[in-house]
């Protein structure tokens, strides 16, 4: 029988520190007992899986019968334009902004995000071919889409990161906002033929740079974050 | 054929606490908890399972399951195959979806000489539990040839279950005139790094039932007005040491068995909590005086006439016409709010007792001790829970975080008392981290 020298709890025998203070257990005279069961089993549980084809069953279905029949109306009935696509397209987005529920914990939140990326690129790309002309998709959306989704990307794994405080999130969400602003300004005014300067971007883009800086100097220096913390003290 | 129809049509309410919990299920938390008994010698699988199968029908409270209405949730009874027992896990209180496990909420695992019982709180509470797993564990012995007699909590399998035994008993009780106030201030709250999903770590002390009970009689107060204290001084300490932006009440969460004040025979939930508190903002209190201010607030508040206040104000709105018609959506999306952002605020840890286990005189040789556990805390932070049987008291520390302050200081402050404790864990401890305490 061991006790700990820290907390003076007697310790059972399969434990090699003390699980309260994490001090190691050195008894020349018992060396504990690591090869018999201990008093928790070893195995580990799993949530039970829960039955949910049947809505995922259900939700696609419906989506389908709702592109089906429409894109069957557009091509018989109301021939004026080419409307179904609209709804076939619009069904393809929110089953694929659905997958997550209808597999949950199966697919990696990454690559549901970037099949969202994908199927928004993909109705806009529709709408392009609808309405074409002036190269809006390629110069504009698409790149405005791919990188929105970057950023997103980017963001969502800070935020998932065991190591992310809500200091170093706000410094990600603040750069993410400011690349962007300054890629719609650039971008637009690539398309517009407009010469390659910065104008209201730069506002945000100054903002979100002292931000930034300011918050990454409180992240780096315990020293000062705790000043920052006596001095905001309520 | 009218069995059939009477099976179909016997569904029920659920009871006043039975409503909340739904509410609060989410993927990663369920308000599950858990009791168990441990016996002298090593538990049959098969008869454990063939205990279950004769045991559960006399409890029909436990034999159902969830489903959904417009307008409230309610239960039917569940005649599906189940509960299986399974072998024990590391991680126990899991989730319990409701469409899972055939839809029993109910989980029954075996480790060694170990039978543990998982119950989703919407069924009973812990006497409730407390009464079938007796009951499980007297059939078994009595399939390993042992004669044990019903009573104590063991009930009799040849008589039907009674209509009290199913009772909302806190219909029948709610009567008062003014309704307790229900909006508390917030309390500190124990902050730590999350465990990784699904982890549940466990610090179990055993203690010497004499030498506690010798100690709180030496300070004049009860084992749980004692151990309530204890639990504060830790919560107190853990506050300071954290060196807080600006400091709270130290408040917990203890649920009181109201089958003490209101008599009932109900196996369904009976319980209402109270707050037991300390302001570390009037001045450093010492040991002896959270003793003497737990002592006074538990006197002055545990009686008939504040907990019947105090259901009466849950009942009322539960019985309101208002209410009763809203859908059962927005109920769950008010209800979760006020929880999330009210009620789990306003306590910085729960703490249960369930006292002292009795058990019939012929069954006391075949059992070691009951452990209970209180399961998941919604937030981070550490619930604690007490049951006693003979000489053994058992204080559970359920918590999803990776730190143990507030169980140090705890047990510290008993080793300090000079009560003997023995500690048993289910952490994973690297001993190559040297964590600064």
């Amino acid at each position: 029988m061991s006790y700990c020298v820290n907390c003076g709890v007697e310790l059972d025998k399969s434990c090699s520190v003390c699980p309260l203070c994490n001090t190691k257990v050195i008894n020349p005279n018992d060396p504990g007992d690591s090869i018999s069961p201990g008093p928790y089993p070893s195995r580990q549980g799993y949530i039970d899986s829960v039955q949910r084809s049947d809505i995922s069953i259900l939700m696609s279905v419906i989506l389908a019968a709702t592109a089906l029949v429409c894109g069957l109306l557009n091509l018989f009935v109301f021939t004026g334009t080419h409307w179904g696509l609209h709804v076939i397209a619009i069904c393809m987005i929110l089953w694929v902004f659905f997958l997550p529920v209808f597999f949950p914990g199966k697919l990696h939140f990454g690559i549901s995000l970037l099949l969202d990326g994908l199927s928004i690129s993909l109705y806009l790309g529709i709408i392009a071919w609808l309405h074409p002309g002036n190269g809006w998709y390629l110069s504009v959306a698409l790149p405005l889409t791919a990188l929105s989704v970057i950023l997103i990307l980017i963001f969502a794994f800070s935020l998932k990161s065991p190591r992310s405080s809500i200091l170093f999130l706000a410094v990600i969400l603040f750069a993410a906002v400011g690349i962007l602003t300054v890629s719609i300004e650039l971008l637009v005014r690539h398309y517009l033929k407009d010469p390659m300067m910065l104008s209201w971007s730069a506002v945000v883009l100054t903002c979100c740079v002292i931000i930034d800086v300011t918050l990454i100097t409180i992240l780096r220096r315990t020293r000062l974050r705790e000043a920052v913390r006596r001095r905001m003290h309520i | 054929m009218e069995k059939k129809i009477n099976e179909r049509k016997t569904w029920y309410k659920l009871d006043l606490s039975a409503n909340v919990y739904p509410t609060l299920q989410r993927r990663n938390f369920s308000n599950v908890y858990r009791l168990s008994i441990v016996l002298k010698e090593d538990i049959d699988p098969g008869l454990l399972q063939k205990a279950v199968d004769l045991t559960l029908p006399r409890f029909p409270a436990f034999k159902v399951a969830l489903h959904k209405g417009l307008f409230w949730r309610y239960f039917e009874p569940n005649n599906r195959p189940g509960p299986f027992v399974m072998p024990d896990i590391v991680n126990p209180c899991m989730p319990m979806s409701f469409k899972a496990n055939n839809g029993y909420l109910l989980r029954l695992y075996y480790y060694r000489r170990k039978i543990s019982l998982e119950t989703f709180h919407s069924l009973s509470d812990g006497n409730g539990t407390l009464c079938l797993l007796r009951t499980i564990t007297a059939v078994y012995l009595r399939l390993k040839g042992h004669a044990i007699p019903d009573g104590n909590g063991v009930m009799d399998l040849s008589e039907a279950p009674g209509r009290e035994e199913m009772e909302d008993a806190y219909l029948r009780y709610a009567s008062s005139k003014v309704k307790s106030p229900r909006k508390r201030g917030n309390a500190y709250r124990v902050r730590g790094h999350k465990e990784p999903f699904y982890t549940l770590n466990i610090i179990q002390g055993l203690i010497p039932t004499d030498q506690i009970l010798q100690l709180s009689r030496s300070y004049k107060v009860s084992v749980t007005e004692y151990l309530n204290a204890v639990l504060l001084y830790a919560l107190l300490q853990k506050q300071k040491s954290d060196r807080v932006f600006r400091e709270k009440p130290v408040t917990l969460a203890m649920p009181v068995n109201l089958r003490r004040f209101f008599p009932s025979k109900t196996l369904r939930n009976f319980i209402t909590m109270v707050y037991p508190s300390i302001d570390p903002r009037m001045g450093d209190y010492t040991f002896e005086e959270i003793l003497v201010q737990v002592h006074h607030y538990m006197r002055y508040y545990i009686n008939s006439k504040f907990l019947n206040a105090d259901i009466t104000t849950n009942v009322a709105a539960q019985q309101s016409f208002l209410i009763r018609l809203v859908p059962l959506f927005l109920k769950d999306f008010v209800v979760r709010q006020f929880y999330i952002r009210v009620q789990d605020h306003q306590s910085s840890a729960g703490l249960t007792n369930l006292g002292v286990v009795q058990v019939p005189e012929e069954m006391k040789e075949h059992v070691e001790r009951f452990e209970v556990l209180m399961g998941q805390p919604f937030s981070p932070r550490t619930n604690c829970a007490v049951i006693s049987y003979g000489n053994v008291l058992s204080i559970s520390f359920t918590s999803s975080i990776v730190e143990t302050d507030v169980e140090r200081y705890f047990f510290r402050k008993l080793v300090q008392d000079g009560i003997h404790v023995k500690i048993e864990t289910n952490r994973n401890i690297n001993p190559d981290i040297n964590r600064k305490l």
